[in-house]
């Protein structure tokens, strides 16, 4: 069966609006988690955020976005696809085939336009600019437009592991002949929805997340996008290829919308799976980006998991939800992006805000950068609602 | 690509527990909301929490994972979830101004519920993901079980698609345009000549594989695509019929996604124009009402048309229907810009 390449990658995240910015924040254990300085909530001065330090309006310039109607969720998608495609040598001719296909992932969509569409739910007057930009489709349906995409198009919402699962479905995609280039990209912005729906549940950190920390008490929401193009091996010709999709999986843990089984039966899944459909032992992973939300259940669930799965020899791993906090749909993608650094570098980038390690599983993060040997490594993407996803990036 | 298996459907009309498509169930201020629908096996305190698009899917599916021993997969298709939750929740952080919030509105209204209800109520750990890309997303998840199927040849999954009608959502969809300014009677929807269309909701699921004993039809294609330009849509569709039909195959059914808004309807009838004009054409928007995942209520139909062999008169717009129904076509137009094409056949 073809191999599936990644040929270009675009992102940006609280800290670094490009490739190069995102890998130097993660040399130098960059943290971009503070306090809000744009998005308007009633928690901005008890929470921290990883906010991106542009406004809307400052974003609308720099991507020469005139129409009304663009949410930010579009705007981080638009900034961190133009990089990406760059960067694989797209062109038009490319966006009109039949066979080039984009897949997006978010779970906020417009939503991030919490006032707006409050007022647009509940009024029988004049819609606002932003009447058909509230749902998680509407990103994809804008970057369709703008750049005319003529293949299959779609949009998953997978909860926090969306972006792993467009990964999978992209690759997929390649692997059936049903699309020959694919562009995917995981994006969302900061909202009320999600603050207050965290919030709600508990699980905010009001600190900076530690995530496998003894006393880590929640996660830091953030924003971003990360997008990549994914070709066919039969395809690519002579184009670089950065890393080849080796493997990924999905499984759910089936216990609770939103807490994870007490022994990780949906993580351990999603990692076995993803070394089945890789044809790779559990020693062929020689460096995981976790899930490590820095929350109490996340952490040690998943812990249990990657112990279950690796024994005593735990590959080293990080959570760079301490660099950038959790960006939810596009966590996937970012992540992705990340992993794909750390195998073109051959690299590890230190897990922030560790302390003490967590007394029932033992496990430590890697807290130091340093140059590394790294042929295999992993994601792990786990989301509400026991969607569990986990992907394998390996070095070409 | 695959075979379908087993077919459940909770719509405005009598699809569900005993079927009955003669008599049509008409609408009341643009809205055809499903049929009141039992939900069993759920305790109580459970059901109450949930939103409607998780009780249609959880009643319309539930029954099929004590049916079949195992599934090996939920994939569904919803544009908006629980979007009745996602409004509560959102109301709630307007009203005490982001204040001490419940969390069940917020639970309950990620798009992917249904599918993650389903999982954690069968205790299914298999594949399991949402497709949430508005008119095309039941598609994407025939597209999805489709390439499953290829791999894991050996396996059964639920495919399904659904959406509600909130509140909220019919008042985002008429500001949109999307739904007709005037009272009409769904009796009437294609002879308006207004802009919009009638509100829908529903739930259509299918157990799918790739076996063809049992299998009550056999979905064999699909294509998709955004565009504006009827030229190219036509071009998409020619090709369709090209791959996809062999020279001595007739089309016995063309189910058209027309829906009342005049500002497509030319474009339905360019693409009907294409097929034979003796291919009988039949509508079913006024039985479904417009939302974004009605095309898994058109396949539904149509599985149940080669099923029974019988099309009700009130949805043939064109021809009579023909002694026998093998092979139906079935075009979604959805507002427009986000069409499909699907090919299903009688398994013989």
């Amino acid at each position: 069966m073809t191999k599936v390449y990644v040929s270009g990658l675009g992102i940006i995240t609280s800290i670094g609006d490009s490739l190069e910015s995102n890998r130097t924040g993660l040399i130098e254990g960059k943290c971009g988690i503070d306090p809000l300085d744009f998005f308007s909530t009633k928690y901005a001065e008890s929470l921290l955020f990883g906010e991106i330090k542009l406004s809307n309006n400052q974003l609308k310039d720099s991507l020469e976005i005139k129409e009304p109607g663009i949410s930010r969720t579009s705007l981080l998608a638009l900034h961190a696809m133009n990089q990406a495609i760059i960067d694989a040598g797209l062109t038009a001719l490319d966006f009109a085939r039949r066979d080039t296909a984009l897949i997006i992932a978010n779970t906020v969509g417009g939503m991030c336009l919490t006032d707006e569409l409050y007022q647009d739910a509940n009024q029988h007057d004049v819609g606002s600019e932003y009447i058909s930009s509230y749902d998680c489709g509407s990103v994809g349906i804008f970057l369709q437009a703008r750049f005319g995409i003529k293949g299959i198009v779609n949009t998953i919402n997978t909860a926090c592991s969306s972006s792993a699962n467009a990964i999978m479905y992209g690759s997929r995609l390649i692997k059936k002949g049903l699309a020959k280039k694919v562009i995917i990209g995981g994006t969302d912005s900061l909202a009320k929805f999600t603050i207050n729906g965290f919030n709600s549940l508990h699980i905010l950190s009001p600190g900076l997340c530690a995530p496998f920390d003894n006393n880590r008490n929640g996660l830091n929401l953030g924003e971003g996008a990360a997008f990549l193009v994914l070709e066919g091996e039969k395809d690519i010709g002579n184009k670089k290829i950065v890393a080849e999709v080796k493997g990924y999986a999905n499984a759910n843990d089936a216990f609770h919308p939103s807490t994870l089984s007490e022994n990780g039966d949906g993580p351990f899944l999603a990692m076995e799976k993803a070394l089945t459909c890789a044809d790779l032992k559990p020693s062929d992973i020689d460096f995981i980006n976790t899930h490590g939300t820095g929350t109490e259940n996340n952490d040690e669930v998943e812990s249990k998991a990657m112990i279950k799965l690796f024994n005593t020899k735990i590959p080293p791993f990080t959570s760079t939800k301490s660099n950038i906090g959790h960006t939810l749909g596009a966590s996937g993608a970012i992540e992705a992006v990340y992993c794909i650094l750390n195998l073109l570098h051959q690299e590890i980038y230190p897990s922030l805000n560790f302390k003490e390690v967590i007394t029932s599983t033992g496990l430590i993060p890697e807290q130091l950068y340093y140059k590394t040997k790294l042929k295999n490594v992993m994601s792990n993407s786990f989301g509400f609602g026991g969607n569990c996803s986990s992907l394998i990036f390996s070095k070409v | 690509m695959f075979y379908i298996h087993h077919t459940v459907c909770i719509s405005p009309q009598n699809t569900f527990l005993e079927v009955d498509l003669e008599q049509l169930i008409n609408c009341s201020e643009n809205k055809l909301y499903a049929k009141d629908f039992p939900v069993d096996g759920i305790p109580t305190a459970l059901l109450r929490r949930m939103g409607k698009a998780v009780k249609l899917g959880v009643a319309s599916s539930l029954p099929l994972f004590k049916f079949y021993d195992k599934l090996d997969g939920i994939i569904i298709g919803t544009a908006n979830g629980g979007m009745e939750d996602c409004i509560k929740f959102l109301n709630q952080i307007m009203q005490y101004e982001e204040g001490v919030l419940t969390p069940t509105n917020f639970v309950q209204s990620t798009p992917n519920a249904v599918a993650s209800q389903l999982g954690f109520l069968s205790k299914n750990n298999g594949y399991n993901i949402t497709h949430v890309h508005r008119g095309l997303s039941f598609e994407n998840a025939i597209i999805d079980v489709g390439m499953l199927l290829e791999d894991y040849p050996d396996n059964k999954y639920l495919v399904g698609g659904i959406d509600e009608i909130s509140t909220y959502n019919f008042n985002i969809d008429y500001l949109c345009g999307y739904v007709k300014k005037e009272n009409i009677n769904n009796n009437n929807l294609y002879n308006c000549n207004t802009e919009g269309s009638i509100a829908g909701e529903g739930v259509a699921m299918f157990v799918v594989n790739n076996n063809s004993v049992g299998a009550t039809s056999k979905f064999r294609a699909l294509e998709t695509i955004h565009t504006t330009d009827e030229k190219e849509l036509q071009a998409v569709f020619h090709k369709f019929l090209y791959d996809n039909l062999s020279e001595n195959e007739s089309i016995d059914l063309f189910l058209s996604g027309e829906n009342g808004d005049r500002r497509y309807t030319s474009t339905c009838e360019s693409i009907e124009a294409m097929v034979n004009v003796d291919v009988p054409v039949a509508r079913y928007k006024h039985m479904s009402g417009e939302f974004r995942t009605a095309s898994a209520f058109a396949l539904w139909v149509s599985n149940y048309i080669i099923q029974i062999q019988h099309i009700p008169t009130h949805m043939l717009k064109k021809n009579k229907q023909r002694k026998e129904t093998n092979n139906i076509i079935i075009y979604n137009n959805y507002q427009g810009f986000q069409h499909s094409f699907m090919l299903i056949s009688k398994n013989n």
